[in-house]
C-alpha cells in the first residue's frame, strides 16, 4: 500500500468524519482547547513570574540600615568594609539626605509627609549589590549575622529573602498548573475517546465491509487515528489563539501601570506554542488509540 | 483451490452448524451450495474467507491452512476472493463508484485506474450509468448487481456469492447467473449459495448439498438449458473455451440426472442444531 495515498484518504475520511459529526467533534475540540488554555496560562504565569525572578536574581541587593546618628565618615569606612564582603559586586553608601530626596522622587504625593521633619526621618543605608552566582547560603548568612550583630546597624534587609518566598509560589503554581492540567488533559483525552469510539461505532458496518475485502487493520483504525489527532490539534490551535488574545488584552490593559514595570510581560516562545498544539495532537491520537484498542470496531 | 477436511463448526452451546463436512473444490470449478435455511451454507462460505473458524478440521483455500492463517494475513487472503453477500453490505453514505473501489483503494490504486476498474466492473453488472449514485437510491435489484461488481473489481481467484439472485428478477437473475458463469470461464472459481433449484437445473455443473451441517451429496449435473445461461452464446466463435475440468467434472447422462435436493436414502440426518445466525 502506498503510504502516502493512504494517508491522503485517512485525511480526507476524517476531516468528512469531523464535518458531519460536528457537534460531537465540536465538544471534544472545545474540551482540549480548554484544557490547554488552562495549561498554557499557567505555563504563560508561571514562566513570566521566573523570568521576573531571574530579572530580579541579576539585580539582587542587600540594604544594612544604620542608625539616624551615622555620621558620613562612618558611612564610608562601613561601605569600604561592605566592599571586601563574600560576593558583593558594588556597594552605594545612601546618606539619610539622599534617602529623604529618594523618597521624594519615587513617591511625589507623599513628599510632604517628610518635608517638614527636622531630624532626618529615613536613614542612612548600605546598599550592596551581590552577585547571584556568589558565595553559598552558609558563608552569606554568616556575613549578613556578623553585620545584624555590629552597633551601627539596625536592620539588614536581604533580597534573598523574598526571592526564595516567590520562587516557593512559581513552584507551587507551576505544580497547581501542572496537575490541574493532567486531570483537564485526561477529561479531554477521555471526551476525544468517546467521540471516536462513538464515530466507529457509527461506521461499524463500514468497517466490517472493508475488513471483509481485505482491508488491513492499520487501514481500517487509520482515519479514526487522524480524526483524533485533528480534534487535538485543532484544540491546540484555539487554545493558542485564545491564550494570546487574552494576553494582548492584559497587556493593552497593563500598559504603563506599575505591574507591568515590575512584571515580565511576555508571550510564550514559538517553541512552547508549538508544544501545547503538539500536546493536544499527542492528547487526541492517544485518546483514539485507547478507544480503538478497547474497541473491536 | 479449497479443501476442507473435517471441518465441524459448533457455537457456543449450540449443535454443530457444520458436521465433519470433508470435500475439495478445484480451481476453476462453478459450484453450487444447496440446502434448506439452517443448513450450514452460509457458515460455510464465511468459513472459506475466515469470517468464521472451524471448531475442529482444516481448511486449506489456496494453499493457506485458513485455520492457522495469523491475524494479520487474513487481509491478503480475502483480497484473493470476491465476495457478494447475501444483504450486499453496501456502506449508504458512499456512492457506487466508492463502494465498488473499496479494495483498489485498500490496495492504493491510484485514482484514474480505480474509475477505469469500477466503470469496467459496472459496465459488466449492467450499471456504468449509476457511478454516482448512492445505495438508497437503488433497487434491490440494482444493489445486488453493484455488490457483485465490487466482488468482482478485483478478478479475484475466488467469487464466492450467497444468493446472489434472491433479490432479483427471473430475466436478471438470468444475467447475473451468465456473468458468474463468463467469470468462471475466465478462471476464477465460483462457489454460489443458492435455493433456487431451477437454477441449479438449468445451469447444471457441481452440486454440494447440506442438510442440517452434514454434506449430504456431491453431485455433477448437467444442466437443462445450459446454451441459454452460455455467455458465449450467440456470439459467432468457431471455438468456445472450456473451463479446466477436476475430477467432479465428468458429467452423468441427463436422463441419469439426480435431483441435487433429494438427499440420499442413506444419509444420516443429525439432530436439527439451533437457528445458525446469520444463516
Amino acid at each position: 500500500m502506498k503510504f502516502l495515498q493512504a494517508l491522503r484518504y485517512f485525511c480526507r475520511e476524517a476531516a468528512v468524519n469531523l464535518l458531519r459529526g460536528w457537534k460531537v467533534s465540536l465538544l471534544a475540540v472545545l474540551t482540549i482547547a480548554v484544557s490547554l488554555f488552562i495549561g498554557g496560562a499557567f505555563l504563560l504565569v508561571s514562566g513570566n513570574l521566573s523570568a521576573s525572578v531571574e530579572r530580579w536574581r541579576g539585580e539582587m541587593r542587600v540594604v544594612i540600615y544604620l542608625k539616624p546618628d551615622t555620621a558620613d565618615a562612618d558611612l564610608r569606612r562601613l561601605a569600604a568594609e561592605a566592599a571586601r564582603g563574600p560576593g558583593v559586586t558594588s556597594v552605594e553608601p545612601v546618606t539619610a539626605a539622599e534617602a529623604r530626596k529618594r523618597f521624594g522622587e519615587v513617591f511625589p504625593s507623599l513628599s510632604d509627609l517628610v518635608a517638614g521633619w527636622r531630624d532626618e526621618p529615613l536613614p542612612a543605608s548600605l546598599e550592596i549589590g551581590v552577585s547571584p552566582d556568589g558565595p553559598g547560603a552558609t558563608e552569606r548568612e554568616a556575613w549578613l549575622d556578623g553585620w545584624r550583630k555590629r552597633a551601627e546597624v539596625t536592620l539588614v534587609d536581604d533580597d534573598r529573602e523574598w526571592l526564595g518566598q516567590l520562587e516557593t509560589v512559581v513552584a507551587v503554581v507551576r505544580s497547581v498548573g501542572l496537575a490541574l492540567v493532567g486531570g483537564l488533559l485526561a477529561a479531554a483525552i477521555f471526551t476525544i475517546a468517546s467521540v471516536i469510539r462513538l464515530t466507529a461505532y457509527l461506521h461499524h458496518e463500514e468497517t466490517e465491509v472493508m475488513r471483509l475485502v481485505g482491508a488491513t487493520e492499520f487501514f481500517i483504525r487509520g482515519p479514526f487515528y487522524v480524526e483524533g489527532l485533528l480534534q487535538g490539534l485543532i484544540g491546540g490551535l484555539l487554545a493558542s489563539g485564545a491564550l494570546y488574545g487574552v494576553h494582548r488584552a492584559v497587556l493593552a490593559r497593563s500598559q504603563g501601570s506599575l505591574f507591568s514595570s515590575v512584571l515580565t510581560l511576555d508571550f510564550l516562545d514559538p517553541r512552547q506554542v508549538a508544544f501545547l498544539v503538539l500536546l493536544g495532537g499527542a492528547a487526541g491520537l492517544f485518546g483514539a488509540v485507547v478507544s480503538l484498542r478497547r474497541e473491536a470496531l | 483451490m479449497i479443501q476442507f477436511f473435517h471441518v465441524t463448526k459448533r457455537y457456543p452451546g449450540g449443535q454443530a452448524a457444520l458436521d465433519d463436512v470433508t470435500f475439495d473444490i478445484a480451481r476453476g470449478q462453478f459450484v453450487f451450495l444447496t440446502g434448506a435455511s439452517g443448513a450450514g451454507k452460509s457458515t460455510l462460505l464465511r468459513m472459506i474467507f475466515r469470517e468464521e473458524v472451524p471448531s475442529t478440521g482444516q481448511i486449506i483455500v489456496n494453499g493457506r491452512n485458513v485455520s492457522s492463517i495469523p491475524e494479520s494475513k487474513i487481509p491478503y487472503l480475502r483480497r484473493t476472493i470476491g465476495v457478494v453477500f447475501q444483504d450486499f453490505r453496501l456502506i449508504p453514505r458512499k456512492t457506487v463508484f466508492e463502494n465498488v473501489t473499496f479494495l483498489p483503494r485498500v490496495l492504493g490504486t491510484d485514482l484514474q485506474s480505480q474509475k477505469k476498474m469500477a466503470y469496467q466492473a459496472l459496465r459488466r453488472v449492467g450499471l456504468a450509468h449509476r457511478l454516482n449514485a448512492f445505495p438508497p437510491e437503488l433497487s434491490g435489484g440494482e444493489q445486488q448487481r453493484v455488490a457483485i461488481a465490487r466482488a468482482l473489481i478485483n478478478e479475484p481467484e475466488i467469487l464466492i456469492a450467497d444468493e446472489p439472485t434472491g433479490n432479483l428478477d427471473p430475466e436478471l437473475s438470468r444475467e447475473i447467473l451468465r456473468l458468474f458463469l463468463e467469470v468462471n470461464l475466465r478462471g476464477t472459481t465460483v462457489i454460489l449459495a443458492t435455493h433456487d433449484r431451477a437454477t441449479i437445473q438449468r445451469v447444471g455443473r457441481r452440486v454440494l448439498t447440506l442438510d442440517h451441517g452434514r454434506l449430504a451429496s456431491d453431485q455433477e449435473l448437467m444442466g437443462t438449458d445450459p446454451p441459454a445461461l452460455d455467455p458465449l452464446a450467440g456470439m459467432e466463435t468457431e471455438e468456445k473455451p472450456v473451463p479446466e475440468r477436476s475430477e467432479h467434472s465428468e458429467r452423468p447422462e441427463r436422463s441419469d440426472r439426480p435431483d441435487p435436493f433429494e438427499v440420499p436414502e442413506d444419509f444420516e440426518r443429525p439432530e436439527p442444531p439451533p437457528e445458525e445466525p446469520g444463516a
